[in-house]
C-alpha cells in the first residue's frame, strides 16, 4: 500500500436514477490492492446498483469510476473486465452442465488453430485452482456435482482467469456454513497475499471484523461513513446503518408450555436424506435446528410438512395424525411454512400483496362460488400493516419489495390463518438488520400466543438468540437436543461437525 | 472419452451399413432364378410365369381422394390375386416419411413399383434410386421432377379439367357473369393446372365476359372451405357461379351458400368425382356439376405394374411395351350422364 | 430503492379487467380499433356492415370456445397442441350417434372430448409427461382415431335439427353460434378471475413450487385444465358440425395454432402465471377480422399468412417488454 500508487478503484460522486428512483444518491469510496474492504448497508441501501456501476453492465447518471488512477468507461462490463474487475454474485453465474475448466473459460476458451485447445484449458484450469489452495477439484468434474462451497471457488478461479484484480463478492457467505466459509476465508486471504484488492458484501458484521480492513457503510444510495477500521465495534456499525443505538437485536426467549404438545414427530425418515427422526414441540416454544448445509434440515421440515413423501413415521398435530405426503392436509391442520427461498417457493412474484397474502386462505373471502375482492384486499392490508410492511399498499407487486419486507409478505400468509405451528426456513436470509430484528420479534410473539414454531436456521447468533430448544443435525439424523439459554456456538458447532471431518469437496447436490 | 464414444458410434454405423449391404436373398418366389438376372430390367421378350412382386407406396389418406386411391390400389391386387404378391404402404404423412418408406420397399427387391408422391419434386430422388436399381416405377397423379425418374406415368389431366369447367361455365352462363373460384392448396402443381385451364377456357370462349372475382385457397378441407365462402359471400352480392378444385372441399363451400340462403343464386361445380356430390349431381339444384379426377388410376397403375413386371404390352395396342404416358380424361358429369359414372364414384 | 416509487406504470383499471387492464389488452383493443377503420376504407361497402360483422364473430365463435379452454392450460404453463384433432373427433364420434338425434350427438361429443382431454391431463399431471410431448402424441391419436372411426368420410348430419341450430340458428337475429362463443367466454372469465379455482390456475401456473407450499392441489388443477379444453373442443365441434351439416374427419386441420397464437397476442403469458381471457377474446377477434378482410378484398393467402405472422410476432415483443 505504497503512498503514490493510486488506489486500486477510486469511486467519486457516483448518482444512478432510475424513472421514479433515486438509487445512488452520490457515493464515494475506495479501495487500495491487496485489501479487503467490506460493504455494509440495508437492503435496499444502493449496494447492488453500485456493483453493477463498477462491473459496467449498468451506466451511472453521474460520477465517475477510477481503475488505478485511470477514467473507467461506464456501462461496458467488457471494459471493466478488461480493466481487472471482476464480480462473484450470490447465485452464481456457472452452468451446471459444463465441467469446471469448461466454465471457468467459458467465453474465452484456449483455442488451437479454431478448435478447442482441452489441454491447455486443463492445465490452466488446475494452476488457478492450486492458487486458491484448491488444486484437488477436478478439471472435468461437472459443476452440479460440486457443493456449493466448491462452486464458488470455481467462480474466484473463473473471474481469475481474466485476470482480475479487483473482485467483489457479494454475500459470498450466503450460501455457505461455518465451516465452508473458514475456507472462504483462506482463499480471500490467499488473493490478499497476491494482491488483488476485494470488495466483500455481508450482512454478517462478525465476518467484517474477521475478514476485512476497512469498512463502508451505504444507506438510502449514499455513504454513510466510509474507510473504518474493520475492528470498529458492531453496535457502531450498526448505529450507522440503522441511525438508531440497537442494544438487544433479540427479544425476551419464549417460555413453552411444557404441558401442550402441539406437533409430535414419530421415526420419520426418508433415504438417504432424512434417517429416522423423533421430536416433540411444545406449545409457545420455538424449536431450533441447526447443522451444516446438507445436514437434511430442510428435507426434514419438507417430510413433516407434506411436500415429500416420508418412507416410515408419522407426524401428530394436536394428538391427530397427518396423511402422509400431502401438504394440503398439513395446512388444514394448522401447519404453516416460510420455505428457504421466499422468491422461488414462497412468492408469486408477479403478483399483487393481496393475492400473494391470500393465496393460503381463499376459502375465508368467498361468497357462494365467487371471490369478494373487496374483503380479501382488505384483510390482507391490515395484515400487513400489522407487520409493518414498507410498502403496505396490498396493491404493489411482490418483486417490488425488499427482501425482508417480502419475508413478512410470506408471514402475512400464515398469519391469517391462525396456524397451530408454523415452520421456519432461514427466516433472515437476505434480510438487513431492521427487518430481522423485527422479524424475530415477531418469531417470539407468536410463541407467546400459543403456537408451536419450529426454525431452521444456518445463523448460530440467531438459533442462539431465540430458541427455547436446539436439535442439531448431521448427516440427515438428529445428533444433539441442547438447551438454547444455555448453550453456545462451540457446542453448537462440534455436534455439527464430525469429529474427524473427512466429507469430500464432489458431493452428489441434495 | 469422447473419442472412444466417437468411435463406437462410428463402428456401429459401419456395422449395421455392411450388414444391410448383404441383404436376405429371397427374391419374389421366382424358383432358381438368381438375384442379378433379376435386378436386369425385367424387359425380356417372353413373359414370365408365376408370381411377381409389386410394391405400391401412396400417402396417408386424409382425404376421400386419396383414401379411394388406397381402396382401388388393393381391389387392383385382390382381383389380380396369385399373380401378384403385393406390399403396400398408405401411411406416410409427409415426404420425408414416404420417402423412408420407399427406400424401405426397394430393399424388398420388388419386381416394379408404384408411387403416388407426396411432393413430385421432394421424390425423385428416391424414384431415381429405384430405377437405378432396376426397379421399374409407374408414377401415378402427381409427377416427378424429371422422366429419367420413371418407367411410366399414369395420372389425371388438372388441366383439362380446369379446360372443360370453364367451357361448362362458358355455356351454362352464356359467357356473362361473375364467378367464385375456390381452389385446392395455394402451390401445387394440381392447383396451378386447374386454375390455368379454367382461365383458358374462358378467355378463349368469352374474353372477359366472365369475371373471376374472387380466388381463395381452402386446402382441401370442408371446414376451411366453408369460412373462406362465408366471408367471400359478404364480400360479393353478385355471384352467378363457383367453381371449386374438390369435390369434399366443395361440401362446405356448399353449407356456406345454403346457410346464407343463397342457393338460389348460383351454380357450383366440383372435381374428383365423389359419390356425395353425384348424388346432389343427380338430385339437382345447387350442385351441377364436376369432373373427374378418378382414382381408379391407382388400380390401373397397378395393373400396368403387373404389365410391365413380366414384360408384357398392353392389350390392343400394337406396340410391344407399355407407353411411357397415359393420361386419364377428365369427363364432365353432369345430371344428364351422372348415372353412367356412379359405380366407379369414391 | 429509495423512494417508494412504483417501479410499474399502472393503468387505471377498465371495468371488463381483472381489475387491472395490461398494457397488451389495450394494444389490442387499438389493434381491433384499427382493422375496423382500415376496412371501413378499404371496403367500404361490404366490411363494416352488421352482416358482416355477425359473420365475423359467428367465425370466431369455433376457434373462440378453443382458445378460452386453451387460455387456462397455457395459464399453468402447459400446451394443448392436440385441440384440432379432438374438434375433429368429438364431432366424427357424436356423428356416430346422428341416427339417434340430437342429444346423443352432443352426448357424444362431450364424452369424446372430456375422454381425450382426460388422457392428456392423465399423461401430464400423473405422468409427469411434458405437455408439448403428450399433446403432441394426442394430435396424431385423435385424427387417427377420427379418420379411423368415420372410415375417412364424412357423415352427415343433416337431420339433426337442434345441431344445426348451433351452428346456423338465430336469437332476435344474432347468430345462436356467437351466444354460445361470448357465453363460454363469461363463464371462463368468471372462473378465472373470481373464482378459487382460477387464482389456483394462475398460481401454479406462476411458481409451481409456492402455490404447492401454500396448500393447492397441484396436480387436480394441472389434470382439470385438460379435461376443460378437451370439453371446449367438443363445443367447438358441436358448433362446427352445426354449421357444415356434417362431422368431417379432416375438420379443424391446424386450429390448434390459431388458437394459441390467438391466446399469446392477447397477453396470456405462455410461460404461466398471467392469464388474461378478455385478451384471447380480442385475439380471436383480431385474427377473425383479419382473415374476413384480407378474403374480401381478395388479397393472396400469402399475404395473410405474413401478416398474421407479423402480428404475432409483434405481440409477443410487446409482452416482453412489459416484463
Amino acid at each position: 500500500m505504497t503512498a503514490e500508487a493510486p488506489p486500486l478503484l477510486q469511486v467519486r460522486g457516483i448518482t444512478k436514477e432510475y424513472p421514479g428512483v433515486r438509487a445512488l444518491g452520490g457515493v464515494d469510496f475506495d479501495v487500495r490492492a491487496a485489501e479487503v474492504h467490506c460493504l455494509l448497508g440495508p437492503n435496499g441501501a444502493g449496494k447492488s446498483t453500485l456493483i453493477k456501476c463498477v462491473s459496467g453492465v449498468v451506466a451511472p447518471t453521474d460520477g465517475e469510476i477510477l481503475v488505478d488512477g485511470e477514467p473507467l468507461p461506464t456501462g461496458e462490463p467488457s471494459e471493466s473486465l478488461a480493466r481487472g474487475v471482476a464480480t462473484i454474485y450470490q447465485e452464481l453465474d456457472l452452468v451446471a452442465d459444463l465441467t469446471v475448466a469448461e466454465s471457468i473459460f467459458l467465453g474465452h476458451e484456449p483455442r488451437r488453430a479454431g478448435l478447442l485447445n482441452r489441454d491447455h484449458m486443463r492445465d490452466r484450469t488446475k494452476a488457478l485452482l492450486e492458487r486458491l489452495d484448491h488444486g484437488d477439484i477436478p478439471p472435468d468434474a461437472h459443476v452440479r456435482t460440486l457443493r456449493p462451497a466448491a462452486q464458488q471457488v470455481v467462480s474466484i478461479a473463473r473471474a481469475l482467469s481474466h485476470n482480475a484484480r479487483l473482485l467483489i463478492l457479494d454475500e459470498p457467505s450466503a450460501i455457505l456454513d461455518d465451516h465452508e466459509i473458514d475456507t472462504l476465508f483462506k482463499v480471500v486471504r490467499r488473493l490478499q497475499e497476491e494482491g488483488v484488492g476485494m470488495i466483500y458484501i455481508s450482512h454478517r458484521l462478525d465476518e467484517i471484523s474477521r475478514i476485512g480492513n476497512r469498512v463502508t457503510v451505504l444507506v438510502d444510495g449514499k455513504t454513510v461513513v466510509s474507510g473504518l477500521p474493520a475492528d470498529t465495534p458492531p453496535s457502531e456499525l450498526v448505529l450507522h446503518m440503522v441511525g438508531r443505538r440497537v442494544e438487544q437485536l433479540f427479544p425476551e426467549r419464549a417460555v413453552p408450555r411444557k404441558d401442550e404438545v402441539v406437533l409430535e414427530v414419530r421415526d420419520l425418515s426418508r433415504a438417504p436424506d432424512v434417517q429416522p427422526a423423533s421430536f416433540v414441540v411444545h406449545a409457545g416454544e420455538v424449536l431450533g435446528i441447526g447443522g451444516l448445509v446438507g445436514a437434511g434440515r430442510t428435507e426434514l421440515v419438507r417430510l413433516i410438512y407434506g411436500l415429500e413423501q416420508p418412507d416410515t413415521g408419522e407426524v401428530l398435530v394436536d394428538g391427530r395424525r397427518l396423511p402422509r405426503g400431502r401438504a394440503a392436509a398439513a395446512i388444514a391442520a394448522g401447519l404453516g411454512m416460510a420455505p428457504e427461498d421466499r422468491k422461488s417457493q414462497g412468492l408469486l412474484l408477479d403478483w399483487d400483496l393481496t393475492r400473494n397474502v391470500s393465496l393460503a386462505d381463499l376459502g375465508s373471502y368467498v361468497r357462494g362460488v365467487l371471490i369478494n375482492g373487496r374483503s380479501e384486499r382488505k384483510a390482507a392490508a391490515e395484515q400487513l400493516r400489522a407487520l409493518n410492511t414498507k410498502p403496505d399498499d396490498p396493491d404493489r407487486l411482490a418483486r417490488e419489495l425488499s427482501g425482508g419486507n417480502q419475508q413478512k409478505v410470506v408471514l402475512a400468509r400464515w398469519l391469517m390463518r391462525n396456524c397451530r405451528v408454523l415452520i421456519f426456513d432461514e427466516p433472515t436470509r437476505g434480510v438487513d438488520v431492521g427487518a430481522k430484528q423485527e422479524i424475530y420479534r415477531l418469531i417470539s410473539e407468536l410463541a407467546k400466543t400459543g403456537i408451536a414454531v419450529v426454525m431452521v436456521s444456518s445463523e448460530t447468533e440467531e438459533l442462539l438468540g431465540l430458541s427455547s430448544r436446539i436439535l442439531v443435525m448431521r448427516e440427515g439424523a438428529i445428533v444433539a437436543e441442547l438447551d438454547g439459554a444455555t448453550t453456545d456456538e462451540v457446542e453448537l458447532l462440534s455436534h455439527a461437525v464430525a469429529h474427524t471431518d473427512t466429507s469430500p469437496i464432489l458431493e452428489e447436490a441434495p | 472419452m469422447m473419442l472412444t464414444r466417437f468411435a463406437v458410434c462410428v463402428g456401429v454405423v459401419l456395422t449395421l451399413g455392411l450388414a444391410s449391404c448383404g441383404g436376405d436373398d429371397d427374391g419374389g418366389g421366382d424358383s432358381g432364378t438368381d438375384t442379378s438376372t433379376k435386378t436386369q430390367t425385367a424387359q425380356s421378350s417372353e413373359g414370365q410365369g408365376g408370381t411377381v412382386k409389386i410394391a405400391v407406396s401412396v400417402p396417408a389418406a386424409d382425404h376421400g381422394w386419396l383414401k379411394a386411391v388406397s381402396d382401388d390400389a388393393k381391389k387392383a391386387a385382390d382381383d389380380l390375386g396369385d399373380q401378384v404378391e403385393f406390399t403396400m404402404n398408405d401411411s406416410a404423412t409427409s415426404s420425408a416419411e414416404q420417402a423412408d418408406q420407399i427406400e424401405t420397399l426397394i430393399n424388398g427387391k420388388p419386381d416394379a413399383i408404384a408411387i403416388l408422391p407426396f411432393e413430385g419434386g421432394a421424390l425423385t430422388p428416391v424414384a431415381q434410386k429405384a430405377t437405378a436399381a432396376g426397379i421399374p416405377v409407374i408414377n401415378i397423379d402427381r409427377e416427378f421432377s424429371t422422366p429419367g425418374a420413371y418407367r411410366t406415368w399414369i395420372g389425371g389431366d388438372n388441366y383439362g379439367i380446369g379446360w372443360q369447367a370453364g367451357n361448362y361455365f362458358a355455356d351454362e352462363l352464356k359467357c356473362q357473369g361473375n364467378v367464385v373460384e375456390i381452389q385446392g392448396l395455394a402451390g401445387i402443381s394440381v392447383t396451378e393446372d386447374r386454375s390455368k385451364g379454367f382461365a383458358d377456357a374462358i378467355k378463349q370462349r368469352c374474353q372477359d365476359g366472365i369475371k373471376v372475382v374472387a380466388r381463395q385457397p381452402a386446402d382441401f378441407a370442408p371446414d376451411k372451405g366453408l369460412s373462406v365462402m362465408e366471408n367471400i359471400l359478404e364480400a360479393q352480392k353478385q355471384i352467378d357461379g363457383v367453381y371449386t378444385h374438390d369435390d369434399d372441399m366443395a361440401e362446405g363451400v356448399v353449407a356456406a351458400i345454403e346457410n346464407a340462403g343463397r342457393e338460389g343464386d348460383m351454380f357450383l361445380t366440383g372435381a374428383g368425382g365423389s359419390k356425395a356430390a353425384m348424388d346432389q349431381i343427380e338430385a339437382g339444384g345447387l350442385y351441377r356439376a364436376t369432373f373427374l379426377y378418378n382414382p381408379t388410376m391407382a388400380a390401373s397403375a397397378v395393373n400396368l405394374a403387373n404389365l410391365i413386371a413380366r414384360g408384357e404390352p398392353m392389350k390392343d395396342l400394337t406396340e410391344p411395351e407399355v407407353p411411357s404416358r397415359i393420361q386419364v380424361p377428365a369427363t364432365t358429369v353432369t345430371k344428364e350422364n351422372v348415372a353412367d359414372h356412379k359405380d366407379l364414384a369414391y | 430503492m429509495t423512494a417508494p416509487t412504483a417501479a410499474r406504470r399502472r393503468i387505471p383499471a377498465l371495468p371488463f379487467g381483472a381489475g387491472r387492464a395490461e398494457l397488451q389488452e389495450y394494444a389490442l383493443v387499438g389493434v381491433v380499433a384499427l382493422l375496423l377503420i382500415a376496412g371501413a376504407i378499404l371496403e367500404p361497402d361490404t366490411f363494416l356492415t352488421s352482416d358482416n360483422m355477425l359473420n365475423v364473430l359467428r367465425q370466431a365463435s369455433i376457434v373462440g370456445v378453443v382458445a378460452i379452454g386453451m387460455t387456462f392450460v397455457i395459464a399453468t404453463a402447459g400446451i394443448d397442441l392436440s385441440v384440432g384433432s379432438m374438434v375433429a373427433a368429438a364431432g366424427v364420434l357424436g356423428g356416430q350417434f346422428a341416427d339417434s338425434g340430437s342429444l346423443m350427438f352432443v352426448l357424444g361429443a362431450f364424452a369424446m372430448g372430456v375422454l381425450l382431454g382426460g388422457v392428456n391431463a392423465a399423461a401430464i399431471a400423473y405422468g409427469r409427461v411434458v405437455p408439448f410431448i403428450a399433446t403432441l402424441a394426442m394430435f396424431t391419436m385423435a385424427r387417427g382415431l377420427a379418420l379411423w372411426i368415420s372410415d375417412k368420410t364424412p357423415v352427415s348430419i343433416f337431420n339433426l335439427d337442434f345441431v344445426r341450430w348451433f351452428g346456423t340458428g338465430e336469437i332476435v337475429g344474432i347468430p345462436s353460434a356467437i351466444f354460445v362463443f361470448l357465453g363460454v367466454t363469461a363463464i371462463g372469465w368468471m372462473l378465472l378471475n373470481r373464482t378459487r379455482y382460477g387464482r389456483y390456475v394462475v398460481a401454479v401456473g406462476g411458481n409451481r413450487e409456492a402455490a404447492r407450499i401454500a396448500g393447492v392441489k397441484v396436480q387436480r388443477i394441472i389434470f382439470s385444465v385438460y379435461v376443460l379444453s378437451g370439453i371446449c373442443c367438443a363445443i367447438a365441434a358441436i358448433l362446427l358440425c352445426g354449421r357444415l351439416s356434417s362431422a368431417s374427419p379432416v375438420a379443424g386441420n391446424l386450429l390448434e395454432l390459431d388458437a394459441i397464437a390467438a391466446v399469446v397476442i392477447g397477453g396470456t403469458a405462455l410461460s404461466g402465471g398471467r392469464a388474461t381471457i378478455v385478451g384471447t377474446f380480442l385475439g380471436v377477434l383480431t385474427f377473425a377480422l383479419i382473415f374476413n378482410l384480407l378474403t374480401i378484398m381478395n388479397l393472396a393467402v400469402e399475404i395473410q399468412q405474413v401478416t398474421k405472422g407479423v402480428i404475432i410476432l409483434v405481440a409477443v415483443l410487446i409482452q416482453r417488454k412489459q416484463n
